[in-house]
């Protein structure tokens, strides 16, 4: 690590100009930093100048006609804390929950997570199942992607080297959980991660898989299969099956091809079983 | 537009940062600049806790953190004992339980506690306050009285 320089715009129009500035070599971008300083330190990167966004009005939650929207500087901790994130969105409360430690969820951020687009990040998964969309800033205006559009590959997403995530939205309350494998349960990354969501709008399920690069997917067949209520347990099984088939997985030195098949197939079982439903039994 | 934010406070006093490097993290600012070693180094990959320490109260990874983030902020680390009711209080607890070995998880785990106990209050259930230790490590695996000073400082606190 050789060092850099810390730039701390005190507005976004600021924060967007010293981007543009530095195009050629563009700053890497701070919230919390619990994913960046490990790759400066480990000599993944090594930026001469970092942004950071900790002056700009971000750390926002805000619900409207239904819609939850968290802006990108926000710690994963108030989020957290939030009660009606718990009451109407329970499987983001759980995959925030299931990130690292309190002490680091009091720094790390949404935004930050989603920028780092970890293959392994336990949020990205639970955002897709709830068609969660990312609100970009940028010198040419503003813009709107499905968290789905928006990471791309390990590593990679569609954030264009002048533009900052603002804010992520959650188009609507869903019931939902968040289910993962680790070898420890705290501190560790998830093997295998499911997260099923299901919107009472448009009465359909939705799935993802996390903790296979290079990048968590959503399983569009599976959460057909579900169907548009609760599930029995012939066809619960049946799109287990399904779902470990669909993924593709390989082995790594986190578990095997066929542990994590498994994986998938057991913890949609329960993920689905796990979804609060209401007194009539329907989720 | 934010103000900027005013000189870093550590233990109650404003901390001398004078050509400080921009890419210092704040684990190293106690230890080698600010000269307080109470707080220790032990992953420095945020996966073990024993860097923990309170910033506006709140506990947080001092070696995941760069101190110019937190410029405005005030810090609390294990050698602010003496100043800070909570982590007096935790600290005694871990002494009377003998909740450690080595000791050097200690401090992480007495300030991420005493974190927890000023966010959740003294009321929150045993269980929380152990789920929220897990990132909390200690090598010796001495947990039974860890477990046990837990119980003890939630007991104990107002």
């Amino acid at each position: 690590m050789t060092g850099f320089e810390l730039l701390v715009p005190a507005s976004v129009e600021e924060a967007v100009a010293a981007l543009r500035a530095g195009a050629a070599d563009p700053p890497a971008v701070i919230a919390g930093g619990t994913d960046l300083l490990l790759d400066i330190d480990d000599g993944r990167v090594d930026p001469r100048r970092v942004l950071s966004l900790r002056r700009l009005p971000w750390r926002s939650l805000d619900w409207t006609d239904g819609a939850l929207t968290v802006g990108s500087t926000l710690p994963l901790r108030s989020l957290e804390d939030d009660p009606e994130v718990r009451r109407r969105l329970p499987g983001l409360w759980q995959a925030v929950h299931a990130v690292g430690s309190v002490a680091l969820r009091h720094r790390a951020t949404l935004g930050g997570n989603l920028g780092r687009a970890a293959p392994a990040s336990d949020l990205v998964p639970m955002l897709l199942a709830l068609d969660a969309e990312v609100d970009l800033v940028g010198p040419r205006g503003d813009r709107r992607l499905s968290v789905d559009a928006f990471v791309r590959a390990s590593r990679r997403t569609a954030l264009l080297p002048d533009e900052l995530i603002r804010s992520v939205r959650i188009p609507e309350s869903r019931p939902s959980a968040y289910l993962w494998q680790r070898v420890r349960p705290a501190n560790d990354i998830s093997q295998i991660a499911v997260g099923v969501a299901f919107s009472p709008r448009e009465r359909r399920w939705s799935v993802a898989v996390g903790g296979m690069p290079p990048r968590p997917a959503l399983l569009a067949e599976v959460a057909h299969d579900l169907g548009d209520a609760t599930p029995d347990d012939g066809v619960l099984r049946a799109a287990a099956v399904r779902a470990s088939r669909a993924v593709s997985i390989t082995s790594d030195q986190r578990a095997s091809e066929e542990y994590r098949r498994r994986l998938v197939a057991t913890l949609l079982l329960r993920a689905v079983r796990a979804v609060p439903l209401d007194g009539e039994g329907r989720p | 537009m934010t103000p900027p934010p005013g000189p870093l406070r550590v233990n109650g006093r404003p901390a001398d940062l004078t050509g400080m490097p921009d890419s210092e993290r704040l684990l190293d600012t106690l230890r080698w600049r600010l000269a307080l070693k109470g707080t220790k180094e032990g992953c420095r990959t945020g996966d073990c806790g024993a860097c923990t320490v309170l910033v506006d109260g709140r506990s947080t990874l001092s070696c995941l953190t760069l101190t110019r983030e937190v410029d405005g902020s005030d810090v609390t680390t294990i050698d602010g004992a003496a100043d800070d009711a909570e982590i007096a209080r935790v600290s005694r607890a871990f002494a009377a339980a003998g909740a450690l070995q080595c000791g050097y998880c200690t401090p992480g785990f007495v300030v991420a506690l005493a974190g927890l106990l000023k966010e959740r209050g003294s009321s929150a259930p045993v269980e929380e306050l152990l789920d929220g230790l897990q990132g909390n490590l200690c090598r010796c695996t001495g947990y039974a009285a860890i477990v046990r000073g837990v119980a003890l400082a939630r007991a104990e606190a107002p």
